[in-house]
């Protein structure tokens, strides 16, 4: 996959001088209809990013002092072989899973959106301000989805400050999206240490929401929510909505050379704007559904960097919206496991986190030394 | 409310000893950009260095010591990404973002490590002021710990290597036009490696200051956005060392008033005094990116191959 | 007969599934003018790029003054005293004339600051007629200096063997004199200049010998003294001669026309703004009326950009309008302009006309794709029923309709272009096509089919505006010839026949006030 570089956008050319398109991107093919070898290669990646994964679990188990093939089968039964185990990864899956969605989203359109964690909380902090306005007001059928919009409301508002100064003053999205990261952080701190908390809950953490403010749960019997089917129909919509629409192939053409899109008519701030909040707002409802799904609370905790996280799935799953939902998957599925050898084998999450960087590195180096090998095809 | 705050000398000397760090990384990513490369790893280098810094600092009970452990580790992170994007020319941000997790996942994992789980947090004696006395001007700069002359000297050196040697001149052309400058029978690949490596070690560098200047401890969090700040610091400076000074400098004032202000400002909550930095930072890039103009060849990968 | 300079055998080098390079062979002697002669895409560039270092060759050998020697980089080919002027200026755009000279030659002191300069600089900028203060930034220099800062470069390294790709392509026939003159002046003192060229008059002009090149082999070498025009051709073209290239007249007003000429585009004291490196326009002004094709000359980087950029609607307008059928739409956006009858082959079909990631068919509704996918759904059958069509009209070698454009030769991406645009003037009763180098990267036959294509939109009633850097192109096809220099008109020449020679020296700024040929009259 080749990842279109903004030059200009990341060093802060005028924004109103046609943006310019890479020229690295004809010169190496994109990855779609490649001859079988280079397949081989593709998978030769990901079997390899898996590798990395296995063998980086069993060395930081073994350091950790446990016995690594024990507390693989524990991990791999809480994660996946069991009902409960399922349900845990299903939920994690949801944030990430649109959080990735809207990496992705916004990486269509030529733009970098790595404030997701940001976006999640102030989703999650205007759902849980409503939820405490109206729990008791209105009836759970009405309640839940106007909580999960009020989410994704949050979300695309605070994705649209990055957008717009963006466009208007050309300030590069990566560094605004991050610093509102912290800029949300603070807020929720100062809410479940404040006006919100509740002392007898600990010190970071809000009051219980009202019961009503809840997702129905799927797998009763692991706590697994309903979240994840929201998130998987949201995932296959943004993938007909790219391809068979026109504006999808705005969208596409946008990502793919703004220029030329600007040549042919498309209105460029109009598609990034519109695709950026869209991926804020999804970002803000899986802030809702960690709220309304997992804690029924607002908490400190709440996003344990997906965010970040996404990213890196988003780059594994090619930004595309259908190839996300099997890599969010896998790495719920991580990230599942890995809570589970934090319990049995005493696995610093930091550690998953090392290797996660390391399979997608792994991954992105597979794919340059394909690219070098494979260049033009006709 | 007292105004006087605002000009506090001891005040001016807290913005460049909190200047110190994101300096020092901003130096070092001025050197990787110029040459063609961007590298969005820091902010997980300077945790890198801040970890291995205060880790190596602590058993060696040198702080010297820490910092140069610090700028090894984050060099071989530095190698790491010019293999994959010099070389391999994958694309630098993504790389750069999944060293970026790497190293965040690995920094705390090192100190989890080294130093487990304790009731009495680990500490460091940071570096401490040089001399404390003698008249007038001289007392008040020689106040400051000598990182801090440090780091000011290596702006100087910076800025004259960069544009006053025909070193630097062979470095900036790789980042103009990388074609041309091989063309001119210079070492491109080499070139973007040296700086990559040797920019690397300054954001260690940086990183360890951290702790080693500044707080004493190591916690997981405490880089707290000072290398995407570095990054767009060298936006502002206009990929310079002296406007990199002129910015850290600059957050480094604010930094340094928010935490007076959190002592005389009781009644405001802590949370909201933080988030000043950083609103203050995008304010700043405003101003920042207007005009700016690029080492022409910055994140593209050179590929003496390609076909247009 | 002497050693060779440099002598390449059996040259191949492939790029995935293109040959650029099949077994060619060269040798190029000392104190000679070589020039090499090929069409578009004969591997050309590619047999210079291995000369210099810059290619791998995949098999073959390379022998400097006799000796086998292998390239890992331009830096090795340098050490040999050989060096390569590109097409497009490779400098550091950035920086001083100064500078990007004195990057060439190593010091041996690298780290002692850069003291007073030398003033053999000074002198190599005289000779070369690079008559700005060497403080001056590249980027603000003309192209054709720009060109001579490179050679100065080159000269500074002590090159023995100098390679130009193509410089005339962005030089007015006066600068391209002053260019050769000078190139022969090295030969005579000693150095080997090998010239890369597809036209045949220049290669003429300047060799001493001529080496044809074609589909990656080097088909014939001769001395100028026994070198033939229509050998040559045939050599170029490769079996029969060409097909007569219709010596029609230029378009000539279809007759009803020329009674009533109905202005179709009117660009009216368009002015915009100065803004980083882009030419400012300046109070531009023309017409394009129905039946007519317009050209505009000019060298490259005199504001044809910003023009196609302020009509179409990309650039803003501070003063001054642009009306399309009476309408004026200088504050519309090109989504309307393009709906109000404009009609786009841009300039450089990578930079501006196609999205690499998306399909041939993609592609190709581009623009009309509010159009043809009404209201809101993409249906891609109609999409490869359109993309079939085009590629058998326009003879697009492409797999399939789905095949992602990327993939396509850069003469194929051309052919997808326009067809693009033959595809919206069908839509429109009368089309404003702009069409900017609509026949670069094409070889001799597929160009006198774009020809023939811009002439039937002209004769069905549309307005045609051609910018090209072609001159021949511009008066072969062309009954005005606009000149821009510095964004605004130089000059305005009716014909044909045209002086080439007064057109060049309107496009180095040197008539003020508007030129009217004898004869003729609009």
């Amino acid at each position: 996959m080749t990842v279109p570089e903004p030059s200009a956008q990341v060093t802060g050319a005028s924004p109103e001088q046609p943006a310019e398109p890479p020229r690295a991107a004809v010169a190496t093919p994109t990855g779609r209809g490649l001859p079988a070898s280079s397949w081989m290669w593709v998978l030769a990646a990901y079997l390899g990013a898996l590798v990395v994964v296995l063998v980086g679990l069993a060395v930081v188990t073994v350091l950790a002092g446990a016995s690594p093939e024990r507390a693989l089968a524990t991990a791999l039964r809480d994660s996946l072989l069991t009902t409960a185990g399922l349900a845990q990864t299903l939920n994690r899956m949801t944030p990430l899973l649109l959080a990735a969605l809207a990496f992705s989203l916004a990486y269509h359109v030529g733009l970098f959106n790595i404030g997701m964690d940001g976006q999640l909380y102030a989703g999650a902090i205007l759902a849980t301000g409503l939820g405490f306005l109206l729990g008791t007001a209105l009836p759970a059928i009405l309640l839940v989805p106007l909580l999960l919009l009020a989410g994704g409301l949050g979300g695309a508002l605070f994705s649209a400050p990055a957008v717009l100064l963006r466009i208007r003053w050309g300030v590069n999205e990566i560094f605004t999206t991050v610093m509102l990261n912290f800029v949300a952080l603070y807020l929720v701190a100062y809410l479940c240490t404040g006006p919100w908390n509740d002392p007898m809950a600990g010190e970071a953490i809000t009051r219980p929401l009202p019961f009503r403010a809840a997702l129905p749960l799927l797998v009763p019997s692991g706590g697994g929510h309903s979240g994840i089917v929201l998130a998987v129909l949201l995932a296959v919509a943004l993938a007909w909505f790219l391809s068979r629409t026109v504006f999808g192939l705005e969208v596409r053409s946008v990502g793919g050379n703004p220029r030329a899109a600007r040549f042919a008519g498309i209105a460029l701030a109009r598609i990034q704007i519109t695709a950026f909040c869209v991926g804020g707002a999804l970002a803000g409802l899986a802030g809702a559904i960690e709220v309304l799904g997992v804690y029924h609370r607002l908490l400190v905790g709440l996003s344990p960097n997906y965010g970040i996280i996404a990213i890196l799935v988003a780059v594994l799953g090619r930004n595309h919206p259908l190839w996300l939902i099997p890599a969010t998957f896998l790495f719920a599925v991580l990230v599942a496991a890995s809570d589970s050898l934090q319990r049995t084998a005493g696995l610093p999450a930091s550690a998953v986190l090392m290797i996660q960087g390391l399979a997608v590195l792994v991954v992105l180096v597979m794919e340059a030394v394909r690219a070098r090998r494979a260049r033009f095809v006709v | 409310m007292d105004w006087s705050l605002f000009v506090d000398p001891s005040l001016f000397r807290l913005t460049l000893v909190v200047a110190a760090p994101v300096l020092l990384a901003s130096l070092g990513e001025v050197l990787i950009e110029r040459s063609g490369v961007l590298n969005v790893a820091i902010e997980g280098m300077m945790l890198l260095g801040a970890s291995a810094g205060f880790l190596a600092a602590y058993r060696a009970q040198s702080n010297g010591v820490g910092v140069l452990v610090a700028m090894a580790t984050t060099a071989l992170v530095g190698l790491v990404l010019a293999v994959c994007c010099v070389s391999l020319r994958a694309s630098q941000l993504t790389v750069g973002l999944a060293l970026f997790v790497f190293s965040v996942g690995l920094s705390s994992l090192l100190y989890r490590l080294v130093i487990g789980v304790r009731t009495l947090t680990p500490k460091v004696t940071t570096y401490g002021a040089w001399a404390t006395h003698g008249p007038g001007l001289v007392s008040w700069l020689g106040r400051l710990p000598i990182p801090v002359y440090i780091a000011l000297a290596l702006v100087v050196l910076v800025h004259v290597v960069l544009f006053h040697t025909p070193f630097g001149l062979r470095l900036r052309a790789c980042g103009e036009n990388p074609l041309a400058a091989e063309s001119h029978g210079i070492p491109v690949f080499a070139f973007r490696y040296g700086s990559v490596l040797v920019g690397s070690a300054l954001i260690g560098a940086g990183g360890a200051l951290l702790p080693l200047l500044l707080t004493g401890t190591y916690t997981d969090l405490m880089v707290g956005g000072r290398g995407w700040i570095a990054l767009m610091l060298v936006i502002f400076g206009r990929w310079t060392p002296f406007g990199v000074l002129l910015g850290a400098v600059l957050f480094g004032y604010v930094e340094a008033l928010q935490y007076s202000l959190t002592l005389r400002l009781p009644h405001v909550p802590p949370q909201f005094l933080l988030m000043i930095p950083y609103l203050f930072v995008i304010i700043v890039a405003l101003r920042a990116y207007r005009g700016a103009q690029a080492p022409a060849a910055l994140m593209k990968p050179y590929d003496r191959e390609q076909r247009s | 007969m002497s050693t060779p300079i440099v002598e390449v055998r059996d040259i191949w080098k492939r790029f995935g599934a293109v040959t650029a390079l099949a077994g060619a062979s060269l040798a190029i002697y000392p104190g000679e003018i070589l020039v090499i002669l090929g069409e578009n895409g004969a591997g050309k560039t590619s047999l210079v790029s291995v000369i210099a270092g810059l290619y791998h060759p995949d098999r073959g050998d390379i022998l400097v003054d006799g000796r086998p020697v292998r390239f890992g980089s331009p830096r090795d080919a340098l050490r040999y005293g050989i060096a390569l002027v590109h097409q497009h200026p490779e400098l550091m755009h950035n920086m001083t004339v100064r500078d990007n000279i004195v990057l060439a030659r190593p010091r041996r002191r690298r780290w002692v600051p850069l003291l007073a300069p030398a003033d053999d600089v000074e002198r190599l900028a005289d000779d070369l007629g690079i008559h700005v203060a060497l403080t001056t930034r590249v980027a603000d220099l003309p192209v054709a200096l720009q060109q001579r800062v490179e050679i100065g470069a080159v000269l500074y390294r002590h090159a023995r063997l100098i390679i130009l790709d193509e410089p005339t392509t962005f030089l007015t026939p006066q600068e391209t004199d002053t260019l050769f003159r000078m190139l022969e002046g090295f030969a005579q003192r000693g150095m080997t200049i090998v010239l890369i060229t597809h036209k045949l008059s220049e290669a003429l002009r300047l060799a001493h010998r001529l080496a044809v090149m074609r589909n990656g082999q080097v088909i014939s070498v001769v001395p100028r003294a026994e070198a033939r025009d229509d050998v040559l051709i045939q050599q170029l073209m490769g079996g029969a001669a060409p097909e007569a290239v219709p010596a029609a007249p230029a378009a000539s007003l279809p007759d009803g026309a020329r009674a009533e000429p109905v202005t179709v585009l009117q660009v009216d004291e368009v002015t915009t703004r100065q803004e980083g490196s882009a030419v400012a326009l300046s109070r531009l002004q023309f017409t394009v009326a129905a039946g007519e094709i317009v050209g505009v000359a000019g060298v490259a980087g005199n504001g044809q950009t910003e023009l196609i950029e302020a009509v179409v609607g990309v650039r803003p307008i501070e003063r001054g309008r642009v009306v399309v059928h009476g309408r004026d739409v200088t504050q519309a956006s090109p989504a309307e302009r393009l709906r109000a009858g404009l009609v786009l082959v841009p300039q450089d079909r990578l930079r501006d006309g196609i999205v690499p990631a998306l399909r041939l068919w993609e592609n190709l509704v581009l623009g009309l794709h509010r159009d043809v996918f009404a209201p809101w759904r993409l249906r891609p059958q109609v999409g490869r029923q359109l993309a079939r069509d085009a590629i058998r009209e326009f003879a697009i070698r492409a797999p399939h309709p789905d095949v992602p454009v990327s993939y396509l030769s850069g003469g194929n991406i051309q052919k997808v272009v326009l067809a693009r645009s033959a595809l919206a003037v069908r839509r429109r009763p009368r089309p404003v096509l702009i069409a900017a180098n609509p026949a670069r990267g094409l070889d001799v036959r597929a160009t006198a089919q774009v020809h023939a294509y811009l002439r039937s939109v002209a004769q069905q009633g549309g307005g045609v505006l051609v910018l090209s850097e072609d001159l021949d192109e511009l008066m072969a096809l062309c009954t005005r010839i606009l000149v821009l220099y510095r964004g605004s008109t130089a000059g305005v020449f009716t014909g044909p026949p045209y002086d080439r020679y007064q057109l060049g020296a309107a496009m180095l700024g040197q008539h003020a006030a508007s030129v009217r040929q004898a004869g003729t009259e609009a």
